[in-house]
């Protein structure tokens, strides 16, 4: 042991002063200063490029040092960086070492100065550090331009959210130099004088054309110059997502992944990020050309274990992800073939379809999904290459659509995509009786039957249905029954039958078979059962119905109605426990009328009539006014009548009439109300709350008074449409009275002129006799009975008018009066128009002479004056005029003087041999322009009604009040002949 | 140049004024249009770096009295001359852009319109020169100068000065042409 102790520290102190020695010699021998330092600049990545040599170095070893960089800026005592960099040193080797500085190299210069030390093991401790190089002085400022301002760096690139130091060198001290980053002012620390710099934090990306930076030179508000630059940032290079590869064939391996942020930037400055795929196994690299998927071709039929690099890279950072995975775990199966069906039926179908192989012994799982009538069945199988499935459960006369996808069974990756084919199955007989209702029409022998039936629904159709069979049997007397077979798609039939009870079956039939059949019995009585008639309100949602339970068994109750507009029946069937169900169906229309009927079924099938009811699903206002008559218009009343007026076909229940009356009066008629129209104007409203009333009296108006009316009905929903207002205007009181008055006399009078008709003979007679033929009167007998043979009945024949006859007369003042009056007639002729009418007046412009048919029954005097009885009638004639007339002179000057009063200025005088016109109206006007003015006397062509009358017998007394015009005055001694 | 001998100068110089006032009319937009691509401080309203030249570009700016007293040919030669370099600057420019706004397709059409449409100038000139028997100007690569190191940001300022210049030329091409014009009336 001891000698073991004494051996081991001879060794140690051996090994000792062996160290010892070769460090003392290598210390002597190797002074490890670096030397020859040169450092140049890169200005595009900032950095300072150190070389420099190690002298002295042991020949053909390679020794591991440890070189210490110390970096100053503007001054070698201003040390911003210190560090070390260890590396193996070869004989004469020159040494790399590259610096990247924070701040521009061109806003400061830098010195550097390196020492180092032997870290090699070969070599004892202690080792010493060499002494520093000398200070190696880097500056770039000189290389600079003239221009008055710099700012650096130059588009540099940089990571969104790094820290970036830019600085601008100022020549001139006296420009004030502002800087900006994307407009906004940002400040910096100055270095000297000349250069500031300024540290931005965490810069953003604002756009891939890059951030602008610049800084403005100015003396006071001048501006000397703009110098700026563009930082590239560039979006921070994530990770890809989702990276996976899957195989279909074992041939290709397909890998996708997200690639995130394209981090591009503008000015080539930096590209879309490169992606690469690394296989560690195989050490095979690829570049993918796309930016989310890449290829990779399966080379080795052995390999079944892949390790895969994505490395995604851009020229600031590097990103990658790693997937592990065995080739039979990323299958991912082509989808399968040759889908089919074989035996398809009414309810069933095999499906058979097929899958790619991949490999020898694979087993695959597949989901089958059914699609049909709204529902989907899904179905998982496991197959080897050939794929069969059974559906069952399937509806007949139905269109499915299957589908199928597979995967790797043992490895379950992911599924194929489905492939998939439409299949029908076929048809079977109907499931279910169709729904069948009926109305019957009682006639005189016979009811009338129409059948009606739902169409099956395609889940108890099962298939198309071709026709429905309608079998008719007697119940009452064996007979054959009858088959109808109605075409599909009708819906309907008519049956006559008479009166006995029949049993009719209705089924429904497809091209497999009939359906169950649907019963229906009609009794040999009609349903001639009255029901009251029920009003019900509907809602929104339909009717609510609700009826009194059917004494005795009932295998259901119906409720019938008729849609409207098509006027279809439509019934609901309900069950035999319910007594109420509400009738909801889009159908109905508000303002329509509904009528149901409630039936109850019996055990044989019997309907019999339960309730009706009535209602609208929404009441509306009427749709029209009525047509209002006025009848029975007095002054102070009338009536308003709309008899015709129907209430049953309206959009609503009719709860009364509204009357608007409006009067100049402001006040309201007692039992009206005062009321405001739609167009704000005042008038007077009366209800009426009875439909049936359909008359109103509106009393106690004004007479004379125009009154507007209006009537209109309503409904719970409110009034019929506006409409104008009637005007009626009541009469006076008057011309009622009137009327009262003059309807009588009227008939009076009628009556009068009835009786004066009938007895127009005896009144003639009375009151107008003819006018007695004077050859035949008694006073010519009388006459010639007397002394005196000259007279005379003249004819009319004989008389000339036109002539005037002197006749001579033995009576000297009659010569004497002739004689005057010729003169008269000579000297005067041309005076009064009268005369004009006489045809010895050559110069007459008249258009035609007036017949004048004079009476030579007449008096003489008067017929020498001319006179035919035109002088109008003077009811001033002077008492004695007749009296006066005794004597010719005084008739000729009563004459004159009723010339004169007819005439007005006829110039009186002693013209008693004037012709005048019977019917010459009396002349108006200037006695004076008559002859330079003649008026055209009027034609006329009557007869003067003259009664002859001899003087001695007619002449009145003197006193006596006669009328010249109606009586002629004869003179027994004068006549014209 | 053998068609244009035939032209009269008066109609050369028509033709030629007419299609400086044409040009005038879009150099405003074309300088628009370029700052807005460029960023801040160039996007901003109002930019004007009226300090920034480009020793490549004669600056169209001149005292009036040395402009008035030039005659015909020097006047003529001075416009020449110039847009003889700012043809090849706005090529330039228009390089520089399809770099750097690759997604601007209005900017590249309005730089390379405004190219052709100087180069339409300066054969006009041509033939005005030609037409007037002045001494026609050598044809020079006056783009020898330009740094194709430059940065982002010189050279956005570049084309502004290129586009302001070619802005200002045309409008001196326009006075230059009036008096012209004036000078051989039609």
């Amino acid at each position: 042991m001891a000698l073991f102790v004494v051996f081991q520290t001879t060794f140690f102190l051996t090994l000792l002063s062996l160290r010892t020695y070769q460090s003392e010699v290598l210390a002597e021998r190797l002074p490890l200063t670096p030397v020859s330092l040169k450092v140049s600049t890169n200005s595009i990545h900032q950095s300072l490029h150190l070389q420099w040599t190690v002298h002295n170095l042991p020949y053909h070893q390679e020794l591991k040092m440890v070189f210490q960089i110390q970096i100053s800026r503007i001054e070698t005592s201003n040390v911003v960086w210190v560090g070390n960099y260890s590396t193996t040193v070869k004989w004469n080797q020159v040494l790399h070492w590259s610096w990247e500085s924070e701040l521009p190299l061109e806003c400061a210069t830098h010195f550097v100065r390196i020492k180092s030390v032997m870290d090699d093991a070969s070599f004892p401790e202690p080792n010493f550090w060499s002494n520093w190089s000398s200070w190696e002085e880097v500056s770039v400022q000189y290389s600079l331009g003239r221009d008055i301002l710099f700012v650096f760096p130059k588009d540099k690139l940089v990571e969104e959210g790094s820290n970036v130091t830019i600085c601008y060198v100022s020549r001139n001290i006296q420009n004030n130099v502002s800087c900006y980053l994307e407009g906004k002012q940002i400040h910096g620390e100055q270095l000297d004088p000349h250069v500031t710099a300024f540290n931005l934090n965490s810069v953003p990306f604002i756009r891939n054309r890059g951030t602008n930076i610049y800084c403005e030179a100015s003396q006071g508000n001048v501006s000397k110059g703009i110098e700026g630059i563009v930082l590239f940032v560039s979006k921070v290079l994530e990770e890809p997502k989702d990276f996976s590869c899957e195989t279909q064939d074992f041939k290709t391996l397909h890998c996708t992944w997200d690639p995130g942020t394209d981090t591009a930037l503008g000015w080539s400055k930096q590209p879309s990020q490169s992606y690469t795929l690394f296989e560690s196994f195989s050490g095979e690299k690829k570049l993918c050309t796309h930016k989310n998927w890449c290829n990779w071709q399966i080379t080795q039929d052995s390999q079944e274990m892949y390790n895969f690099t994505l490395i995604a890279e851009n020229y600031l950072r590097k990103r990658s992800v790693n997937i592990l995975f065995n080739l039979t775990h990323r299958v991912y199966l082509m989808n399968p073939f040759s889908v089919n069906f074989e035996n398809v039926n009414a309810t069933n179908a095999i499906m058979t379809w097929k899958v790619h192989s991949m490999r020898n012994n694979f087993t695959y799982l597949c989901q089958i999904e059914l699609h049909g009538e709204g529902k989907m069945m899904q179905y998982d199988v496991s197959i080897k290459v050939n794929g069969e499935y059974f559906l069952s459960e399937l509806e007949p006369a139905t269109e499915y659509m299957a589908r199928v996808r597979c995967a790797d069974a043992s490895n379950f990756w992911k599924w194929s995509e489905w492939s998939g084919q439409n299949f029908t199955t076929l048809e079977a007989a109907p499931s279910e009786a169709p729904d069948v209702w009926r109305s019957v029409n009682s006639e005189p022998g016979n009811h009338t039957v129409t059948l009606f039936w739902k169409p099956l629904s395609k889940l108890h159709a099962n298939g198309k249905i071709l026709f429905y069979n309608v079998v008719v049997e007697n119940l009452d007397k064996p007979s054959r029954s009858e088959l109808r077979s109605i075409p599909a798609p009708a819906n309907s039939t008519k049956l006559i039958l008479d009166r006995c009870s029949y049993q009719i079956c209705v089924t429904a039939n497809n091209s497999v078979g009939a359906s169950p059949a649907s019963i229906i019995v009609i009794s040999a009585d009609p349903e001639n059962k009255e029901v009251e008639e029920e009003r019900i309100a509907g809602t929104d949602g339909g009717f609510s119905l609700s009826w009194k339970p059917q004494p005795g068994d009932v295998i259901g109750y119906v409720v019938d109605w008729c849609d409207h507009p098509q006027d279809v029946l439509q019934w609901k069937n309900v069950g035999p426990n319910t007594t109420s169900t509400v009738i909801s169906t889009d159908a109905f229309r508000p303002g329509v009328r509904y009528d149901f009927r409630i039936y109850g079924l019996s055990t044989k099938r019997i309907a019999c009539l339960l309730e009706k009811k009535t209602g609208y699903s929404q009441e509306l206002a009427p749709s029209d006014n009525p047509h209002v008559l006025v009848d029975m218009l007095t002054s102070h009343s009338f009536t308003l009548s709309w008899k015709d007026y129907s209430t049953e076909s309206q959009p609503g229940f009719i709860q009364g009439y509204h009357v608007y009356l409006k009067s100049k009066a402001r006040q309201c008629h007692p039992r009206f109300q005062k009321a405001i129209l739609s167009d704000g104007s005042e008038c007077c409203k009366y209800k009426i709350d009875n439909p049936e009333e359909k008359a109103l009296i509106v009393d106690n108006l004004k007479p004379e008074s125009s009154y507007e009316f209006f009537v209109t009905p309503f409904t719970s929903a409110g009034e019929g449409p506006n409409a104008t207002f009637t005007k009626v205007t009541t009469p006076d009181e008057h011309s009622s009275m009137l009327i009262h008055i003059l309807l009588p006399m009227v008939f009076c009078v009628l009556l009068i002129m009835i009786v004066c008709y009938l007895k127009s003979q005896w009144i003639k007679e009375t009151c107008y006799p003819d006018i007695p033929d004077p050859y035949k009167s008694s006073i010519l007998s009388l006459i010639k009975f007397k002394e005196n043979p000259h007279l005379t009945i003249m004819n009319v024949s004989d008389c000339i008018p036109d002539a005037i006859e002197v006749v001579s007369k033995p009576e000297g003042t009659k010569i004497q009066i002739l004689g005057t009056r010729k003169s008269l007639t000579e000297t005067e002729l041309t005076k009064p128009n009268y005369l004009y009418l006489l045809p010895t007046e050559k110069n007459h412009s008249g258009p035609g002479p007036c017949i004048c048919f004079e009476n030579f029954t007449y008096n003489q005097a008067a017929s020498d004056s001319g006179f035919c009885g035109h002088v109008p009638v003077s009811p001033k004639a002077p008492p004695s005029m007749l009296g006066l007339m005794t004597s010719p002179e005084n008739v000729l000057k009563a004459l004159e003087k009723n010339y004169m009063n007819s005439l007005g200025e006829v110039p009186a005088g002693e013209t008693s041999l004037n012709y005048v016109s019977q019917l010459a109206s009396p002349m108006s006007g200037d006695k004076d322009s008559l002859p330079t003015n003649p008026v055209e006397p009027p034609h006329c062509s009557e007869y003067k009604m003259q009664i002859a009358v001899p003087l001695r017998l007619a002449l009145p007394r003197p006193t006596e009040n006669s009328s010249l015009s109606s009586i002629t005055l004869l003179d027994p001694g004068e006549h014209y002949r | 140049l053998s068609s244009a001998a035939s032209i009269s100068p008066a109609e050369s110089i028509s033709q030629a004024y007419s299609l400086a006032l044409y040009m005038q009319k879009n150099t405003s937009m074309l300088l628009q249009t370029y700052l807005q691509y460029q960023g801040s401080p160039f996007s901003d309203p109002g930019f004007s770096a009226p300090e920034l030249q480009l020793s490549s570009l004669p600056p169209a700016t001149a005292f009036f009295k040395t402009w008035r007293t030039l005659d015909d040919g020097e006047r003529l030669s001075l416009a020449q001359g110039a847009f003889l370099a700012l043809t090849q600057h706005l090529q330039l420019v228009r390089d520089d852009q399809s770099d750097l706004n690759p997604g601007s397709p209005i900017l590249l059409a309005q730089l390379g319109t405004a190219r052709l449409r100087a180069q339409g100038l300066l054969g006009n000139m041509a033939t005005i020169m030609t037409a007037l028997g002045l001494p026609m100007l050598p044809e020079e690569d006056t783009l020898g100068l330009v740094a194709f190191g430059a940065s982002a940001f010189e050279r956005k300022c570049r084309g502004y000065v290129v586009t302001r210049e070619y802005g200002h030329w045309t409008d001196r091409a326009v006075r230059d042409l009036a008096l012209l014009k004036a000078k051989y009336p039609a």
